[in-house]
């Protein structure tokens, strides 16, 4: 079996992706659309008034982006950025000082019309254990990416 | 001066499924793609979108609320974006859903560049009392 065929096999696992959740790259990453009013994501009074929270929160977007990082890495981009997707749903919080480590597990796959959907499980955990983010994902592998059929 | 806030007070009971907003339109810059993958420690990534929000940023220009926490997200890839291209977005509510006695707006929106392409599809579930969950978060 070749390596293409092993990484789109069911149970084959996805990742892990590991990343150290600061401040800065909340601030970096909420700057970048141009957000520049304090919300509960940059700022620490706005997290208390609006969620109640001691701190700040990173956005569940965050995540999506490290979930797709983790899938496009698993399939390559020229597979990925034209036919993936990720569904998360945000179980706890995200903090700065977080280290959260997303990982996945192919599920299973079925034929398309235009190549092989591989669908994928991603879980998010924090240092201590906790899951944060759990989902799904997928990407369709183009026929002329996969070995003859037999 | 402060300004006036003109938005309507969101009424989720009579908030419409299937409402479309007025269109969004903005350019993607290099600036804006290199700040985002910084914040996501990823040189590689394709789509800075994401961080945009595009799918209630309308919904935020029309509706006042006690603000939102983002429940549950999903993201659809077809191209990415070019720097420098005007991106046009479409975005509607796509649904509304009451769970555990709390209020959920689900909002869709796509995006299409200059050229015609495709680039994403992205759909959100908020959460419209975000003190719920911050109270959970805290005990």
């Amino acid at each position: 079996m070749g390596k293409l065929e092993q990484g789109f096999s069911e149970g084959a696992p996805v990742g892990p992706l590991v990343k150290e959740i600061t401040q800065e790259a909340i601030n970096l990453f909420e700057g970048s659309a141009g957000y520049s009013e304090p919300s509960q994501f940059t700022d620490e009074e706005a997290a208390r008034e609006t969620l109640g929270t001691s701190g700040t929160v990173a956005s569940g977007r965050m995540s999506i982006s490290f979930a797709l990082e983790l899938l496009r890495r698993h399939f390559g981009s020229e597979v990925f950025n034209h036919s993936g997707m990720v569904d998360l749903r945000f179980l706890r919080p995200v903090r700065p000082g977080d280290t959260i480590t997303f990982s996945g597990e192919v599920t299973g796959t079925s034929r398309e019309a235009n190549g092989l959907k591989v669908n994928v499980k991603i879980e998010a955990q924090n240092q201590r254990g906790d899951t944060t983010g759990v989902g799904s994902g997928s990407a369709i592998v183009p026929q002329a990416y996969l070995p003859p059929e037999e | 001066m402060v300004e006036m806030d003109n938005r309507i007070p969101l009424d989720w009971d009579a908030l419409e499924v299937g409402e479309v907003f007025e269109k969004f339109e903005y350019t993607l810059t290099q600036e804006m793609i290199d700040e985002y993958r910084r914040g996501v420690m990823d040189p590689e990534a394709a789509f800075p979108t994401i961080s945009h929000k595009v799918d209630v940023r309308q919904f935020n220009a029309k509706y006042s609320d006690n603000g939102s926490v983002n429940a549950r997200c999903a993201f659809h890839c077809y191209n990415s974006p070019t720097p420098g291209k005007k991106l046009t977005v479409t975005a509607w509510v796509a649904d509304k859903y009451l769970r555990r006695g709390k209020n959920y707006i689900v909002t869709e929106a796509v995006s299409v560049d200059e050229d015609g392409r495709l680039i994403d599809r992205v759909i959100t579930h908020e959460l419209k009392q975000p003190w719920e969950v911050g109270k959970k978060w805290e005990s």
